[in-house]
């Protein structure tokens, strides 16, 4: 909210410098983003060089039909010679005056000058020319004052606004009033009392015509009626409130609904009486298919459950949230039924949800407004209404349900010391509480009715109490009892697995959980994604990671290598997606490439790898490979041009398997035989399986077998080839001889012969 | 014969000799079978003359070796610098990775927690908006709730996590107090993609409950954190806020450390970084996973790693973590 200094001092006396009351408010009230300066600079003298003039005489500029030449005196021995360009006054009015030298909010620097021939020595503003409004169909006329009286003595020329940032349970801070008062408790300082708390005036006999239906959804309704209004603009210092507040200045009625608002916090509506079936007001549920044009044009179907203010007929507002076009204030409207309200939150913020539809006042509404303060609303807006747009106040009304208690809150301020850590006195704890309006009954504490939805708990009267003293409280470490703080196994090898793939020239990367697609078609699409792209819960990482991959062909990088640690989400049981991390990569190069990492993974996780043929619908057919936590090869070629070697596996699968440590073989003490053993089989037989086939045959004196060429031709036959294995035998505990090493060999061929049909080339 | 003479003029000899040559012939000239050493060696008949003379021949043959291989040395290196490198030409070159920044700023915080004796964990992601919304107090109307805030799966039932903090229901339901533990992972908003925003991003959250813990142990471990991540110099503020599942709530600040406090664009002229949400947790929330709020207490925070890596690497465009672009994440 935008709270504009000159208001606050109505208020409350603001003796300290601003950016330390901003300082003081952040920490303990809410956040002040910024405090912005605007208006007529106060600089070298700026603000003296703005006065008040009478227009002495003014006439037709000679030579320019558009323009009036003027004569006005400002206060000094000879009255100014101005050449204006507004037609809505003549001699005798009091205007706002800016004199040559004088700079005006927009930067510009006024000289005296020729215009047409005649000498224009200073210039009479309009309202935006001072950011006082935003009107430049004329100059401003201000009522009788003397000549050459500074202009910042009787309008707002130079304000500063704090941008006040509050949070969702204070909703008493949407109100100028509200920050008052906080900044009263916060620094001890005197507060004006509420204005509108005191009904003055007239009290009507006569009743306006108000049904609440529906109480639940709206506790308390005042109506007031006014008749013989006139509309029209608002004065000045009006206009360059809202304005200051960031709120458009529309009529005198409408604004002065705007400024009760800001000023205490409830909004108000006003309503075209005379539009109004049968005068009457009803609070109600709207109807099934009942319908409502609102004052953004836009025509809307209202839902059962939306509470709307109707007449005999029809609805004329969605409660609290933004009135009807049809009953709205017009130029013509003479007769305004004004409306201080209170709403329940919730059913208001459903409303706006379905309705999709924010509101300055449904923004107050939602977090819960005082019913208490709907009665000064309306006394202010009475007030201001009969001041501003004339006529009379014809009749009211004030019906409600019974209104809320104050809570009443069991309170120990031994607690507040317990949870702040420092020590409050009593008697502190006691003053700052009734700062903030609450009352001590019987030992209890009574909460104020503005703050009665926020603080209904001891807790939260001790969050008044550390907000307070927030800076003094001090900086310590718990007192532990026990302590336990180390990564578990899994986070520990995910490390592991992240720095191998580093090592191993890999870049990370991070993508999207959510994409356009996915090779599921049961994985979980959102029902309203942000945008196309970001729509459905992926189940692979991989797409993810080719789409990266083309990314950086397309810009021209070389050598790419990218991985991925991230979750995919497979379709689930009890409702919720079974959520598993994978690890995954793709790396320039082909299949090879791909697997030798995917054993280096292994490897480092002291995993014996067991690599099968697999098929995998992003992978080549031919060159596709599982191992028991995921798959391996080379991507098929459709997805990304070139050769690419790409993995997915699933984390905690590899991590399972991964031995902890190692256990230490004597590979020293006793010399290994090293041969060269070449099988011939048939071509469909895996290399892989030859080599579990041997180790199994050989048992642990067969220390390696390790693959190292293949042939095929006519040596060996159509259909077959010949897989070459450097093989080692090797034993921990004594020296093998050569009639060992014979009798493993032969062991191995019998084996491979009796399994494969392999025969052993010479 | 001045034999103390000889031994200097042969000494200097030899340490004058510049080649192996020039060193060959001192060596002929003074300790050679014909030099007047070795004759005078020859003639030798009393032991202290014989001692005499055999000390200045091994003095001598000792300072020829130690030149000669003085010599060598100086001849190899001379050989060898007629093969020069250019030593600006790069080396060979092998292929180094790179962990994304959101990983080493996750592990740098992981270790100033596991330093403060906090466990880590990860939960899911597809969470019950029971967990994320109610069992964390948040109010029917808290905008969050929005679907134009947070993104619901079919049925409104369940959410994508909005926040880290649903880590600190299942670890309640999990153990039993006193628990400290910290809860890392990816968290969704449906916000804008801007420099800043992205509806996809990182929380660390974290969790103490314990006997006796009070605002000021907030306050303590969060300055300890922040510096952990920042530096040792940063100041830490707290400013009091408003979240459902803490009470009292406070947000910390750190001190800018482009500026030092003094106000610049980074810091939007505060001076300070806001750098999450805080709180001790509300009592209902205890309530709600069955523990004494008068017997437990504890403290809860929250902060974003985008915000954390964004600060340490100052780089200006949040999507540049998202796309894979090796020239962006070789840098890191």
């Amino acid at each position: 909210m935008r709270v504009p200094v000159s208001w606050l001092r109505d208020y409350v006396p603001l003796e300290m410098p601003l950016p330390e009351l901003a300082e003081r408010l952040s920490v303990a009230t809410a956040e002040i983003e910024g405090i912005e300066s605007r208006g007529v600079a106060d600089e070298n003298g700026n603000l003296g060089l703005f006065r008040v003039g009478k227009v002495l005489e003014a006439s037709k500029h000679a030579n320019a039909d558009r323009l009036q030449l003027t004569r006005v005196d400002v206060g000094e021995a000879e009255p100014r010679q101005i050449v204006c360009g507004a037609w809505n006054f003549g001699a005798g009015a009091t205007v706002a005056v800016a004199l040559p030298g004088a700079v005006l909010p927009n930067g510009l620097r006024l000289e005296q000058r020729k215009v047409r021939g005649e000498l224009s020595d200073g210039m009479i503003l309009a309202e935006d020319e001072v950011d006082l409004g935003s009107d430049h169909d004329g100059i401003m006329l201000l009522p009788e004052l003397e000549p050459g009286t500074l202009l910042a003595d009787v309008l707002p020329l130079r304000d500063e606004v704090l941008l006040v940032e509050s949070t969702g349970n204070r909703p008493d801070l949407l109100s100028v009033y509200g920050l008052a008062r906080e900044i009263a408790a916060l620094y001890d300082l005197p507060l004006a009392a509420m204005p509108g708390s005191q009904r003055r005036g007239h009290v009507p006999g006569d009743r306006v015509d108000v049904r609440i239906e529906d109480f639940a959804g709206c506790p308390r309704y005042i109506g007031r009626l006014f008749r013989d209004v006139t509309i029209g603009p608002s004065p000045v210092w009006l206009k360059a409130r809202l304005l200051a507040a960031g709120v458009r200045s529309i009529s005198n009625v409408v604004d002065v609904t705007n400024y009760v608002m800001l000023a205490l916090g409830s909004p108000l509506h006003a309503f075209d009486f005379e539009t109004l079936d049968e005068g009457r007001i009803v609070v109600r549920r709207a109807t099934q298919g009942e319908k409502l044009r609102t004052l953004d044009g836009v025509e809307r179907a209202l839902d059962p459950r939306d509470l709307v203010i109707a007449d005999a007929t029809r609805a004329v507002a969605l409660a609290g949230i933004m009135g009807g076009e049809q009953t709205e204030i017009g130029e013509a409207t003479t007769s305004v039924l004004l409306e201080a309200a209170n709403f329940e939150p919730f059913g208001l913020f459903l409303t706006s949800e379905r309705q999709r539809l924010r509101t300055e006042g449904l923004n107050r509404w939602e977090k819960g407004v005082d019913p208490h303060v709907a009665g000064a609303a309306a006394n202010l807006a009475t007030e201001l209404l009969l001041e501003l747009a004339g006529g009379r106040l014809a009749a009211d009304s004030d019906v409600h349900t019974e209104l809320p208690e104050r809570p009443v809150v069991a309170y120990r301020t031994a607690r507040a010391d317990e949870v702040i850590g420092i020590a409050t006195a009593p008697d502190e704890q006691r003053a700052i509480l009734e700062r903030l309006g609450f009352e001590h009954r019987d030992g209890d504490v009574v909460v104020p009715t503005w703050r009665a939805r926020d603080v209904t708990r001891e807790i939260d009267l001790v969050e008044e109490i550390a907000r307070f003293r927030l800076e003094e409280v001090p900086f310590t470490l718990p007192r532990r009892r026990a302590m336990f703080g180390a990564l578990t196994r899994f986070q520990r090898l995910r490390r592991r697995v992240e720095d191998l793939l580093v090592g191993l020239g890999f870049v990370e990367t991070y993508t999207p959980s959510l994409r356009a697609d996915d090779p599921a078609s049961a994985a979980l699409r959102l029902p309203e994604p942000l945008s196309a792209e970001l729509a459905v819960l992926r189940t692979r990482l991989l797409p993810s990671l080719v789409d990266a991959a083309r990314r950086n062909l397309e810009i021209g990088a070389g050598g790419v290598a990218l991985f991925e640690v991230a979750r995919v989400y497979l379709p689930g049981e009890d409702g919720l997606p079974d959520e598993r991390l994978h690890v995954a990569g793709i790396l320039d190069g082909g299949f090879t490439r791909a697997k030798g990492v995917v054993e280096a993974l292994h490897a480092a996780l002291k995993i014996e790898p067991a690599f099968d043929r697999g098929t995998d619908e992003l992978l080549h057919p031919a060159k596709a490979a599982s191992v028991p936590a995921g798959i391996v090869g080379e991507l098929h070629p459709a997805l990304l041009e070139g050769s690419w070697g790409v993995f997915e596996l699933e984390l905690k699968r590899l991590v399972d398997d991964a031995r902890d440590g190692a256990k230490f073989v004597d590979v020293v003490s006793f010399p290994p035989i090293r041969e060269d053993l070449a099988f011939v089989v048939a071509e469909e037989v895996p290399a892989g399986a030859l080599a579990a086939a041997a180790r199994e045959a050989a048992g642990p004196e067969l220390r390696e077998i390790r693959p190292f060429d293949v042939y095929r031709g006519p040596q060996v036959g159509e259909g077959r080839k010949s897989v070459a294995y450097a093989v080692t035998f090797q034993s921990a505990e004594r020296t093998l001889t050569d009639d060992d090493a014979t009798r493993l060999r032969a062991s191995i061929v019998q084996e491979l012969k009796r399994r494969f049909g392999a025969e052993l080339r010479a | 014969m001045d034999w103390q003479a000889q031994e200097t003029e042969a000494g200097s000899a030899i340490a004058a000799a510049s080649t192996l040559e020039e060193l060959e012939g001192a060596r002929v000239r003074y300790l050679g079978r014909k030099a007047e050493l070795a004759q005078a060696l020859r003639a030798v008949r009393d032991r202290d003359s014989g001692m005499l003379l055999n000390g200045i021949r091994q003095r001598l043959e000792t300072a020829v070796e130690e030149r000669r291989a003085t010599l060598e040395r100086a001849g190899l290196d001379r050989a060898l610098s007629a093969d020069a490198v250019d030593v600006t030409l790069p080396g060979e070159p092998f292929p180094l990775g790179h962990l994304h920044p959101i990983t080493q700023a996750r592990r740098q915080i992981e270790d100033a927690f596991v330093g403060l004796g906090y466990e880590v964990r990860d939960d899911r992601e597809v969470e019950w908006s029971e967990v994320n919304f109610d069992m964390l107090a948040f109010e029917p109307s808290h905008p969050a709730r929005s679907p134009r805030a947070t993104f619901f799966l079919d049925g409104a039932d369940r959410v994508l996590r909005t926040e880290t903090s649903p880590s600190q229901i299942h670890h309640l339901r999990e153990r039993k107090p006193p628990v400290y533990m910290v809860s890392i992972g990816r968290v969704y908003r449906r916000d804008a993609i801007d420099a800043t925003h992205y509806p996809i991003f990182h929380q660390f959250e974290g969790l103490a409950i314990d006997k006796g813990l009070t605002l000021a142990d907030l306050k303590g471990t969060l300055l300890h954190v922040m510096r952990a991540i920042f530096g040792e110099e940063r100041r830490v503020r707290f400013r009091t806020h408003y979240f459902p599942f803490t009470e009292p709530s406070i947000e910390p600040d750190v001190s800018c450390g482009i500026c030092d406090g003094a106000g610049c664009r980074t810091c939007r002229h505060s001076g300070w970084l806001e750098m999450g949400g805080s709180g001790m947790v509300d009592p209902r929330v205890l309530e709600n996973v069955g523990l004494d709020p008068e017997e437990w207490g504890g403290f809860a925070f929250g902060c974003g790693i985008e915000r954390v890596a964004q600060l340490r690497w100052d780089f200006p465009d949040i999507r540049a973590l998202w796309e894979g672009d090796l020239r962006v994440l070789r840098q890191f």
